[in-house]
């Protein structure tokens, strides 16, 4: 309904609404390919440099993996992290993966800005939200 | 080692292709995959798994937002809901044995494989209901002959509790749990299944990064497995998401029903087992 009358009688709110939508499907995709794109090189820079440097290595990490118990696996991130900054290519990969997960936060990140801009109350609350239960996740991994 | 990269390397593309085509995630297909065929421990799939998804939702929702299939509007609601169950299912991923995971995988692949089978409701609603106004959810079709169509929408708490255990289920078990999403839309919210499809797929990121997120801090994703997986289903994605417009739809939901199925059958036995 709310449609219809728009469109019969279009006022400023509407347009604001058409360049909303507009900025959305114009932008959105570039904020998602942008940061996919940089984790895909990482992601393969440090495949890559662990096929050079340490095939070896390779082959025994998945085969541990392969037969650890539920949470032996586990790996200690902040090191990874650490390491990565130093050269080492499973730090470098971890940083990829770090970066991949980042994608769909980059992009709500962007639309709670596009729309405190606009001043859209409703979906500023609604992008908020989702914003903060991302961060949230962080806090639920560590003390899981 | 080239040996174990070819390996998951094939099997992240066929995932990711598959998972885009159906608009069920790949997810579905990688956790099996990964248990069954790469003799991975289940957190071990999972965790790579919902990185592996997060990269699918991106991969796919590039040319479908761009194309204008996806309700962004309609996801950045629907989100807030998901978000919540799947933080709860991450969590609970990290004490619940293996056994248990495995077992209501199975149950959740047979859950995809009925939503897949049954009918749709094909009419296209003209008009939004009260909520779906206020919240201008309403959209249009991309013409692909002549004029845009405008299609409303309903029914959007019914749709959003759907999504909380859509959620939960995601961040449990690795998977998009886009059958459920895609579900709640087509069949509650009325949505055109196409546009169902395409909203799913870039709503299924935000749900799995959330979950994601949980697993890396925790460090339940196994770097090894999960950058090659992650890398080739990124590419499976995009590949299938550039065949979607011109797919018959209604051949390959019978196909993944049938994989399902096979899957689903694989998993339950291997939780009643005990292996």
């Amino acid at each position: 309904m709310a449609r219809i009358s728009r469109n019969l009688n279009p006022s400023s709110s509407d347009s604001r609404l058409g360049e909303e939508d507009r900025i959305l499907r114009v932008w959105t995709p570039v904020v998602l390919r942008t940061v996919l794109v940089a984790a895909v090189v990482l992601l393969l820079a440090g495949l890559i440099a662990t096929a050079i440097q340490a095939p070896g290595y390779y082959v025994n990490r998945f085969h541990a993996v392969q037969h650890s118990a539920e949470t032996q696996a586990r790996e200690n991130l902040p090191a990874l992290l650490r390491d990565a900054f130093a050269g080492d290519p499973r730090g470098i990969m971890t940083i990829g993966l770090v970066t991949l997960t980042l994608v769909p936060l980059a992009r709500v990140a962007f639309t709670f800005i596009l729309f405190l801009r606009e001043g859209d109350h409703t979906y500023v609350v609604a992008t908020a939200y989702v914003l903060i239960a991302l961060i949230a996740g962080v806090v639920l991994g560590r003390i899981g | 080692m080239l040996i174990i990269l070819g390996g998951l390397f094939a099997l992240a593309i066929g995932a990711g292709f598959v998972g885009a085509m159906s608009g069920l995630g790949g997810g579905v297909f990688i956790v099996p995959g990964l248990v069954l065929l790469a003799g991975m421990p289940m957190h071990v799939a999972i965790g790579a798994s919902l990185i592996s998804v997060v990269a699918t939702s991106a991969g796919a929702s590039v040319a479908f937002v761009r194309d204008g299939w996806t309700n962004v509007r309609l996801a950045m609601i629907l989100e807030c809901a998901t978000v919540t169950g799947a933080l709860t299912g991450a969590y609970l991923a990290g004490v619940i044995p293996a056994r248990v995971l495995e077992g209501l995988f199975a149950a959740m692949m047979l859950q995809s494989a009925y939503f897949g089978i049954r009918k749709h409701g094909e009419d296209l609603l003209a008009q939004s209901d009260r909520l779906a106004s206020w919240l201008h959810l309403g959209g249009e079709l991309p013409a692909e002959s002549g004029t845009p169509v405008h299609y409303g929408v309903v029914n959007v708490p019914a749709g959003a509790s759907l999504m909380v255990i859509a959620g939960l289920m995601s961040g449990l078990l690795g998977v998009g749990a886009g059958a459920l999403k895609v579900a709640a839309m087509d069949y509650f919210m009325r949505l055109p299944l196409k546009v169902s499809s395409a909203t799913s797929n870039f709503m299924i990121g935000v749900t799995a990064g959330a979950g994601a997120i949980v697993f890396l801090v925790r460090g339940d994703v196994a770097t090894t497995v999960a950058a090659p997986v992650a890398l080739g289903v990124t590419a499976g994605a995009l590949l299938g998401s550039r065949i979607l417009p011109r797919a018959n739809v209604q051949a390959l939901r019978y196909m993944f029903v049938a994989i399902l199925l096979l899957i689903a059958v694989e998993m339950g036995w291997r939780a009643l087992a005990g292996i």
